[in-house]
């Protein structure tokens, strides 16, 4: 077991690596940043005295290995653009990411897993059916169209919330559920077929024929035991939010990394891009590498190390 | 639990109850939020309109483009590479230090040295000294001749040597400490900046006590956010919004013309735009009436030159080449000029009503004209390559160069040395040379009004509109925008 | 070819239980897809032409002979016509990005399945980096690389969605090799890709299948997404995502250019998703 925990840390940490070497070369594929940082004025001499300032006029592998350097002696580097450190520039984006992620994920449960139980309590009536349809017409529409939307909607015809930014409960309110539509649908179908499967096991059974009534059965057994696959999906969700965000938090001016990614990408401020990266690639590699673990603690016969 | 519903309720309403916009709380939405907020080291709109507000320039530019005193009071041209600056007595930084001769050389210095890397050099590389020779007194030394000196210093920020000094690069930025008629408050990294204001500021300071730049990327949330108020002014805005303002009570929309001009450039290297018959016939291809009129219908009038009539060097009469769909499909034919396919490279920056009609009227006139839109350094680096002949073969820009000179337009934009420019013609180098450094007007006017014919004659690029800023704002708000797109909140006032 | 007709039946008729039959949503997007094939007999007018003194136009009016039956846009085009293309991009787009996708990551996913070891590991490691790279950052690289365009969109849909088929036919593939008559094929002598494709891939495709449907409609949306942040297909050709993210600034003032895109895509991806839906309910009832 040990061996396997080792080796699968090992590629962890791989994974890690290479997804750094990835981004390090790719994104210098697309370019240098020098020409956003100039006026329209600037010369050439004026570009390459600033390239030498940044130590971009140095050759790749040289500017590879001074970044994984850098990267062992946990020096993240300083934004060309912004001239502060990545670290406090993600520190500062990371809380507005995290409560709308959470945000989101509250949306999605809250009204996700109420439909699937409904669908698969209730599922010979035609109601729920249409439920499903009005949880699958919400994830329907682009965010970026829906978002405008609810903003013209309840930010300037009724002035319920603010249109947009950030620093209070409401202005939480609408990007969360922005957001939340998109994972509504998928816990919906997952609550609903994991109660489906619990309510054909014997013991359910058993209770019906017992006399036990529908409400008790719900709120005593079937709720806490399909909710397991429910919680597992989350940790992969939860990747998902980070990347849908982009949108969310471009259309309601929410501060999170997302806005912070695209304004990174486009800028080629390739450290603060790398940072970020980084952050995600840790979050999404080390949930995956507890879950396999898990899964291999529940299911030895998965021991290889993979999964459905 | 149904009373802890109820009370959950009662506190969300109160939580969602805006609270009431006070006038001397003012807040503006930029698109992004600043960049750097020290005013050596960036130069975007975003940036300039929250710092320019922290800090004095050595001239500035009353509402009318005239430059006038800021903290210099007087300048003397006292040879052909020297100018003696005259130094406020009364000017203090925010932490109470006074501002001397010093601190204005240090700036100098300081922007100019190579090794401090500023993005903004190239607009000051022609200063080649700046000592000081009084208490209150600077002296400048240039290159060579410069006459567009002043019309520079109007962008140079007189920043405290004392701070920059003790506390180094990074943290100035992190808390920059000026002159100006607003003193820096907080930055909350891409949420705002918030500044307030400088109860010891030696001019005017307008209205507001604390102002809050907000970056709020999407035009729709912008205008959304003015609406509901939210915002008290909002930047970048396009026509079909304005005209949707002017029609909501209690907001207005501020417009200037400025000093930008709009053109098609073309790459007059690449065939077929090396024939000046092709370039003409795509130069007759546009309906610029119909775009200023039909598309943009905000007060922007098309011009006939690289220059608006703010400009110094702007040529009175300038002779147009007329709309002439019909000539100009008779002469693609003629030419087979439409058998090359050419790409018209843009960004989503850029107005893309505008960039789409255009390519519409070129297709219609029988060139093969595709679009090709990309992030802004995916087509900076194309626009900027290092042959001209690499450069795109079409593209739309607005361009301003802040200083009001035909010089800062024309000689980026049709000078062979520079890393923009697609023209390559020996007489008219020379012409922009003598322009940029000739002191007497006379001589000036002469070499500009020259450079006008040529580009007319060879039809090198083609000048489209003399472009307006569009600012959303509460009625409340009396200010008048001006050219150089600055945003003086203390030549704002606030009327209930 | 009974069971075919079977599920057919059970899938797409309407049922004893009510709601409505999956039919309706094969119906609209069969309509659709009609619509993208013969884009240029139904259009009534060229989606491209311009009328600059005919802009915002709202449905039903006439200006300068043409006849605006859904309005005009922010350039005086005929919306309807645009519509009306618009769906030739959506479509095919979504289609293309699928199946490409799709083939990468089943072919990969399988591999990684069946032949363990050093393949399993660098296929799903890969997995885990391109999930860890935010898409964004694929487009922009991708754009300013190879140049913007109809081709590199469909790229970067494929280049970051393929993990997910790779997890699921991984998944499939680790739990059905170990079958009883693949053992037999494999020791009746069938090389690795016979086996696999003729006896493992058969039997994962229902799973497959949904996801593959349930993809397709996100793929749609980020089409739209791309064409929000402007890294979507090359103006003028209409798309629905380009004329929706144009469109949603004129919300106020000009509904229709939103609407009328917007109610297409709603109504294609709400039909792929429920036809999605359907067809997971139908194949498996536990899992999805």
């Amino acid at each position: 077991m040990s061996v396997f925990l080792l080796q699968r840390l090992g590629q962890a940490l791989v994974a890690i690596f290479g997804v750094m070497t990835l981004v390090f070369f790719i994104q210098r594929l697309t370019g240098d940043p020098t020409y956003l940082l100039v006026p329209e004025t600037a010369t050439q001499a004026d570009i390459d005295a600033l390239r030498r300032s940044l130590g971009l006029d140095q050759p790749l592998v040289v500017q590879y290995v001074n970044y994984l350097w850098d990267m062992l002696r946990l020096d993240f580097g300083t934004s060309y653009v912004q001239n502060v450190a990545v670290t406090e520039i993600i520190m500062s984006r990371l809380p507005y990411t995290l409560q709308l992620t959470g945000g989101a994920l509250l949306v999605a449960f809250v009204i996700g897993l109420p439909v699937g139980l409904a669908m698969a309590i209730w599922r010979r009536y035609r109601a729920t059916n249409l439920l499903m349809g009005v949880v699958l017409g919400a994830q329907s529409m682009p965010t970026f169209w829906s978002g405008i939307l609810m903003i013209m909607v309840f930010g300037v015809w009724l002035r319920w919330l603010p249109p947009s930014g950030s620093g209070s409960f409401s202005h939480l309110i609408m990007p969360s559920i922005a957001l939340g539509l998109l994972s509504m649908a998928t816990y919906a179908r997952i609550a609903r077929s994991s109660i489906l499967d619990e309510m054909s096991k014997d013991y359910i059974r058993s209770a019906r024929a017992r006399g036990v009534t529908t409400g008790r059965l719900v709120g005593k057994h079937l709720i806490r035991n399909s909710l397991i696959p429910v919680i597992s999906i989350s940790a992969l969700e939860i990747s998902q939010l980070l990347a849908g965000a982009v949108i969310v938090e471009t259309v309601f001016a929410w501060p999170g990394l997302g806005q912070l990614t695209v304004q990174s990408v486009q800028a080629r401020d390739f450290v603060v891009v790398q940072g970020i990266v980084l952050l995600g690639a840790f979050v999404t590699i080390s949930v995956n590498l507890v879950a396999d673990i898990l899964y291999s603690v529940v299911d030895p016969r998965i021991r290889k190390g993979g999964r459905a | 639990m149904i009373r802890a519903f109820t009370h959950g309720i009662a506190a969300a309403v109160t939580l969602l109850s805006a609270p009431a916009l006070m006038a001397q709380d003012f807040t503006v939405n930029l698109v992004n939020e600043p960049s750097t907020l020290d005013p050596h080291q960036q130069w975007n709109p975003d940036s300039y309109y929250v710092y320019r507000n922290i800090f004095d320039n050595i001239v500035t530019r009353d509402n009318a483009g005239k430059i006038i005193p800021q903290i210099a009071t007087d300048w003397k041209q006292v040879s052909d590479t020297e100018m003696v600056l005259t130094i406020r007595d009364d000017v203090v930084f925010h932490d109470g230090e006074p501002l001397t001769a010093e601190d204005v050389a240090f700036s100098i210095q300081r922007i100019t040295n190579p090794e401090f890397g500023s993005p903004q050099l190239g607009q000051f590389n022609q200063i080649i000294g700046a000592e000081p020779t009084g208490e209150y007194e600077v002296t400048l030394t240039t290159k060579g001749a410069y006459p567009v000196l002043l019309a520079q210093l109007v962008k140079l920020s007189v920043v405290p040597k004392h701070v920059v000094e003790a506390v180094g690069n990074e943290a100035f930025n992190a808390a920059p400490v000026g002159s100006g008629p607003f003193t820096f408050e907080g930055w909350k990294r891409g949420v705002d900046v918030t500044l307030s204001r400088n109860e010891n500021y030696w001019g005017d300071t307008g209205p507001f006590e604390t102002v809050s730049f907000v970056a709020v990327p999407d035009a729709s949330t912008r205008v959304a956010n003015l609406s509901a108020g939210t915002a008290d002014l909002i930047v970048s805005i396009d026509s079909d919004f304005a005209r949707q303002l002017e029609t909501q009570s209690g907001i207005q929309v501020l417009t200037a013309p400025t000093e930008r001009v709009a053109f098609m450039g073309m790459n007059t290297i690449r065939a077929p735009f090396d024939d000046p018959e092709v370039r003409k016939a795509a130069t007759m291809a546009i309906d610029r009436e119909g775009i200023v009129q039909g598309i943009l219908a905000g007060g922007e009038t098309v011009v006939h030159q690289m220059a608006t009539p703010s400009h110094y060097g702007y040529v009175a009469d300038a002779a147009a080449i007329p709309y002439d769909p019909e000539e100009a499909k008779r002469i693609v034919a003629e030419t087979g000029a439409g058998n090359t396919p050419m790409q018209f490279a843009t960004s989503p920056v850029y107005d893309q009503r505008i960039v789409q009609a255009i390519q519409q009227m070129l297709t219609e006139a029988g060139f093969d004209v595709e679009i090709s839109m990309t992030d802004m350094s995916t087509y900076l680096q194309a626009a900027r390559a290092p042959e001209q002949s690499e450069r795109p073969y079409l593209s739309f820009g607005r361009w301003s160069c802040a200083c009001q000179d035909v010089d800062g337009v024309q000689f980026p934009l049709l000078h062979s040395s520079s890393s923009w420019s697609r023209v390559n013609d020996a007489d008219l180098d020379s012409l922009l040379e003598k322009g940029r450094t000739a002191l007497d007007d006379e001589t000036r006017m002469e070499a500009y009004s020259n450079v006008q014919q040529i580009v007319h004659d060879n039809a090198y690029i083609l000048p489209l509109y003399q472009a307006v800023a569009l600012y959303g704002a509460s009625e409340n708000l009396e200010w008048t925008p001006t050219a150089n797109e600055s945003l003086f909140l203390n030549r704002m006032n606030w009327s209930e | 070819m009974t069971a075919l007709t079977a599920t057919w039946r059970r899938l797409f008729l309407p049922q004893a239980n009510g709601g409505v039959p999956a039919g309706v949503f094969v119906a609209i997007l069969a309509a659709l897809v009609i619509v993208a094939i013969f884009a240029p007999l139904i259009a009534p007018y060229n989606p491209d032409t311009q009328n600059l003194m005919g802009r915002l136009k709202p449905p039903g009016t006439e200006a300068r002979g043409t006849y605006y039956l859904l309005g005009s846009d922010e350039l005086g085009r005929d919306l309807l016509s645009r519509v009306i293309y618009g769906a030739r991009v959506s479509l095919s787009v979504a289609v293309l990005s699928v199946i490409l996708s799709g083939a990468v990551g089943i072919t990969l996913g399988m591999l990684a399945g069946y032949r363990g070891s050093w393949v399993e590991v660098v296929v799903m490691r890969l997995v885990d980096i391109f999930l860890s790279i935010p898409a964004i950052l694929l487009a922009i690289i991708m754009v300013s690389v190879l140049g913007p365009g109809f081709t590199n969109v469909v790229l970067v849909l494929a280049l970051t969605r393929w993990p997910r088929y790779a997890r699921v036919a991984y998944g499939q593939t680790l739990a059905i090799s170990n079958q009883p008559y693949v053992r037999l094929a494999r020791a009746m002598g069938a090389g690795p890709l016979r086996v696999l494709f003729l006896h493992i891939l058969p039997n994962i495709l229902a799973p497959l299948a949904v996801v593959a449907t349930l993809e397709f409609g996100l793929m749609v949306l980020f089409e739209a997404g791309l064409s929000f942040l402007g890294l979507g297909v090359q103006p003028p050709t209409a798309s629905w995502g380009a004329m929706l993210s144009v469109g949603r600034n004129y919300v106020s003032t000009a509904w229709w250019i939103a609407t009328f895109p917007g109610l297409c895509l709603f109504l294609l991806v709400l039909s792929v998703n429920l036809i999605g839906d359907r067809l997971s309910a139908y194949l498996n009832p536990k899992s999805r």
